[in-house]
């Protein structure tokens, strides 16, 4: 039958040829059966919450297993009738039997029949990939054709407390934005979902469709917990709280930044974390935060040495007025202090080189002088002077050289920036959701057409898994 | 020996995590654990061999080859916007890594 999914029985038949061959190493080992059962166990538990194959152990090729954890105080209901449990066409929820629900787990497992069902609040719902959530409405799950994707009405769901919803999918993306004031509230932090159709076919993109299981939620029970389960059973953790979909605004972040660039911050951010006028941009921010950290380190330093150079008490307060005046000048102020006090760490090239040429250039200055006359003492002492005359104008001309250089270089830079194939490609290029493991019987190339012969792989297009026994496909580079 | 390829599979992370799961918690030694990934080795590699035996075509619909890599007698590619047609269903995907080794010589390559 075409819509026999391979895959299922494949795992299951490896996973049994791999038990029955380490069987005996384990008994050589000397170790007991029950460690060889559980391994297996493992196995099986973790590539059936993986989305690799939804049916691992169902017969029915096409639908998703999720469980149901239900409360104490549901038992009699769901025990007593099954109305709360909606089921049209009169057709019972394969698997799910009373007596599972008397179990302490209070659990039971059993597909999605494929229409809808009502579920009352105070249900939790355990998708075969782990996720948990708790219904905190009245909900009807539904199968829809569409794509699967997150709702948008989440907030509508809190509000209609106590009235059933009906809730349908092919809804946007969520904003972040109005999210926002959610993401201080971890309580609210509640997804509906709907059924996808990767069911029936596999077009639908898997990413959507983790959070797209028919997953209903949760009454406010444990609710932080189950978003906290929620949220680290999310694999797209990064350094926003992300749930399916939405990234929250890195205001939640703020509280853990200091000194570090800040991304995305707007201007008022940076205001707030500097206390001056600043540039709103990322890279004006990180100057900021260096310069800040430059001037503090030398305000520092400065008073360390106040009470040994007096003259640098005169300087102290003059920086420290000229420093709080314009923020800006902070670059500039670091290095003019850096050359009156220590020389031996005066940056002419790098990163301090835009700022201030002409201190740079009359720092060149100095230093070729002293070159010049390190170089040769006795014999340039008529000579210095001309080799001042001529160091300044060399330095006249090579600040000019220099300024054009540096000019230049300050142009080509963005110029040919475009050029080198930036590094950070690289790593991420090979970092992807979608990956083919095979073996190759020929790879072809003519000019920039390829073409592939590949055998015997494994393909994972966002976590659902298939394999073939030959692909072949040609690719333009 | 058979490829080691296959370990980076849903099957093959799910059998590691589970050995390292019972090494934590010392039940197993990491020498049977790695006894038990060739073991793995060997029964994925002729699974696929003999078991699987669908066809699949693909090509990029828009998209065109990304990188390609060829080290140590393995190639890798990535391709952007690629469709991936089996007979009975279609696949689209915006970017695939494919590793591929050599399955000219699987016979050599296989030693006890």
């Amino acid at each position: 039958m075409a819509c026999v999914n391979p895959v299922p029985k494949l795992y299951r038949s490896v996973i049994e040829d791999v038990i029955e061959g380490v069987r005996d190493l384990f008994a050589e080992e000397g170790i007991e059966e029950q460690v060889l059962k559980e391994l297996k166990q493992l196995w099986e538990t973790k590539v059936l919450q993986s989305k690799a194959t939804e049916d691992f152990f169902r017969n029915n090729v096409h639908s998703p297993v999720f469980t149901l954890q239900l409360p104490n105080s549901l038992h009699q209901t769901l025990q007593s009738s099954t109305a709360s449990l909606v089921i049209p066409a009169g057709r019972p929820l394969p698997s799910f039997t009373t007596a599972e629900l008397s179990t302490s787990n209070s659990s039971a497992s059993f597909t999605f029949p494929g229409y809808p069902i009502h579920v009352p609040a105070g249900v939790t719902l355990q998708t075969a990939s782990g996720h948990l959530y708790k219904v905190n409405v009245p909900i009807v799950v539904t199968q829809t054709s569409g794509r699967a994707s997150i709702l948008h009405p989440i907030q509508q769901v809190f509000q209609q407390l106590g009235q059933p919803s009906l809730i349908q999918t092919s809804v946007p993306r969520l904003n972040p934005c109005s999210l926002h004031a959610t993401a201080e509230k971890p309580k609210r932090i509640e997804t509906v979902l709907h059924q996808p159709t990767i069911l029936h076919s596999g077009t639908v993109d898997r990413k959507h469709l983790e959070n797209a299981t028919s997953d209903i939620l949760a009454p406010p029970g444990n609710e932080r917990e189950i978003m906290s389960e929620a949220l680290l059973s999310q694999p797209e953790s990064s350094q926003y709280i992300r749930l399916p979909g939405v990234v929250f605004p890195p205001q939640v972040s703020q509280t853990h930044v200091h000194g570090e660039p800040v991304l995305g911050v707007a201007g008022s951010m940076t205001q707030n974390l500097n206390g001056g006028p600043l540039s709103t941009g990322r890279q004006g921010a990180q100057h900021q935060h260096m310069s800040d950290i430059q001037l503090r380190v030398l305000k520092n330093r400065m008073f360390g040495c106040g009470s040994v150079k007096q003259p640098r008490n005169t300087e102290e307060p003059s920086s420290l007025p000229v420093s709080e005046k314009d923020s800006n000048s902070q670059m500039d102020l670091s290095i003019q202090v850096m050359d009156d006090d220590i020389n031996e760490i005066i940056q002419i090239d790098g990163t301090g080189d835009t700022s201030s040429n002409d201190e740079i250039g009359t720092t060149r200055d100095v230093e070729e002088n002293e070159f010049l006359g390190i170089i040769d003492a006795g014999d340039l002492k008529v000579l210095e002077e001309e080799a001042d005359s001529i160091s300044n104008e060399d330095s006249t001309a090579n600040s000019s050289d220099n300024e054009d250089p540096q000019i230049d270089v300050v142009e080509e830079d963005p110029l040919n920036s475009g050029d080198d194939v930036s590094e950070q490609d690289v790593p991420d290029l090979f970092d992807t959701d979608n990956v083919i493991v095979c073996q190759y019987d020929k790879i072809h190339r003519s000019k920039n057409k390829w073409k592939f012969y590949l055998k015997d792989g494994v393909m994972c297009f966002g976590g659902r898994d298939y394999v073939f026994a030959k692909a072949i496909g040609d690719a333009e580079w | 020996m058979a490829y080691q390829l296959y370990r980076n599979t849903t099957l093959g992370n799910s059998l590691q995590e589970s050995l390292d799961e019972l090494i934590q918690s010392q039940q197993i030694t990491p020498q049977l654990a790695l006894q038990v990934l060739l073991q793995f080795d060997k029964a994925i590699n002729s699974a696929l061999a003999q078991r699987v035996r669908n066809r699949v075509n693909f090509r990029p619909m828009y998209g065109s080859l990304n990188t390609y890599r060829f080290c140590d007698n393995g190639w890798t590619f990535v391709l952007n916007d690629v469709e991936f047609r089996e007979v009975t269903e279609l696949i689209k995907v915006d970017k695939v890594k494919i590793v591929a080794c050599d399955g000219k010589n699987t016979g050599s390559n296989t030693t006890e």
